[in-house]
């Protein structure tokens, strides 16, 4: 295949195919999961009473705050919930995919200031550098890392490098091959997400909020 | 790859045993992000001076993701390993906190009762 065929298909054909194997794998596992579990017919367990978040002062506020996972790994936990949501803003609201979104299917959502995002695409990935050290350096991470720990960080990263490093025009002589670069990564990323160890994505919502348990965020009123 | 001898271990009940769980235990061990945020919720890893090896997640791993791994074809000393995990260095007090949600408890006591069924298991009375 030619370099032109080649980069006609990343960002034409194989786009299409990315997020349709994203949002198909989404609905499958949705699927699976909903197989899996059945409506509670009965209270089994009752989870401790639930204090109303809202109306209590800010000293409750940090108390409860303190008690929870914040409390023990706070650094990690502000990271962390940086990490996602600059990985959901940055590309979702980026003028530039609006744009293409716009052209495609003549619909595009909000978009931030180019440099609000780039700052977005910085934090994010200094999030991931802190990710990479603490699974080298931290004993009890280290422990349980395999290959595929390092492969998920730089396929979730490797998409904000390239469009970080497209968008300063780093390499300017080859633009070409960085955005294709930047295509492709995006894509691999969209599509292993139904499929690896991205699946967190949707298991957070399904197993905190759906699933009956003593930590559950939401109902809870499903059970396996 | 050196052949694991698997003598003394029903294996195929191993597999039968898995396999009767295998989604939800995929699902399991898919959705661990290796984060280690349940470690702190473990008060033996917090009494054992924060040894790595009482993490919930490593002892989940260690115990269920290995037998998942190897599809049950294990030999007793790997058994034995995860004998350690699962009742060693877990109380199964199901306290152990997971930001994702993961059911490690459930899991632990999956792991134990492969193993029980193995004949691996504390004998308090002899050791």
């Amino acid at each position: 295949m030619e370099t032109s065929a080649l980069f006609d298909f990343i960002r034409g054909p194989l786009a299409w195919i990315s997020f349709i194997v994203f949002f198909l794998g989404l609905i499958f596992q949705f699927y699976r999961f909903f197989n899996l579990t059945k409506k509670n017919p009965h209270v089994i367990y009752n989870p401790r009473p639930r204090k109303k978040i809202t109306g209590g002062s800010v000293q409750d506020f940090i108390k409860r705050a303190s008690l929870s996972v914040f409390g023990v790994n706070p650094v990690m936990v502000i990271v962390t919930t940086v990490f996602h949501l600059c990985l959901i803003i940055a590309p979702v609201f980026l003028l530039a995919h609006n744009m293409l979104l716009k052209n495609a299917i003549g619909i595009s959502l909000f978009s931030f200031s180019e440099s609000f995002v780039d700052t977005l695409t910085v934090i994010f990935l200094f999030c991931g550098l802190f990710f990479l050290l603490r699974r080298i350096l931290v004993a009890r991470v280290r422990a349980i890392t395999d290959w595929n720990d390092y492969f998920i960080l730089f396929l979730a990263t490797a998409p904000f490098i390239t469009g970080y490093l497209a968008y300063h025009q780093t390499f300017a002589d080859h633009y070409r091959l960085v955005i294709s670069l930047h295509i492709l990564a995006g894509e691999l990323m969209l599509m292993a997400v139904p499929f690896t160890k991205f699946v967190h994505m949707v298991f957070f919502f399904v197993f905190r909020f759906v699933i009956e348990s003593e930590y559950s965020l939401g109902k809870g009123d499903r059970t396996w | 790859m050196a052949k694991i001898n698997t003598a003394g271990v029903d294996t195929e009940r191993v597999k039968e045993r898995l396999d009767e769980h295998k989604t939800k235990m995929k699902l399991s061990l898919k959705a661990c992000a290796h984060c280690t945020l349940c470690a702190e919720s473990c008060f033996l890893y917090m009494a054992r001076d924060k040894d790595p090896k009482y993490t919930p997640s490593y002892k989940f791993l260690n115990s269920i993701g290995l037998l998942y791994k190897k599809k049950g074809m294990v030999d007793k000393v790997t058994l034995g390993e995860i004998r350690d995990n699962v009742w060693e260095r877990c109380a199964l007090c199901t306290r152990c906190y997971c930001p994702l949600g993961i059911n490690i408890p459930e899991m632990i006591a999956l792991a134990r009762s492969i193993c029980r069924e193995q004949g691996v298991y504390p004998r308090f009375d002899r050791e």
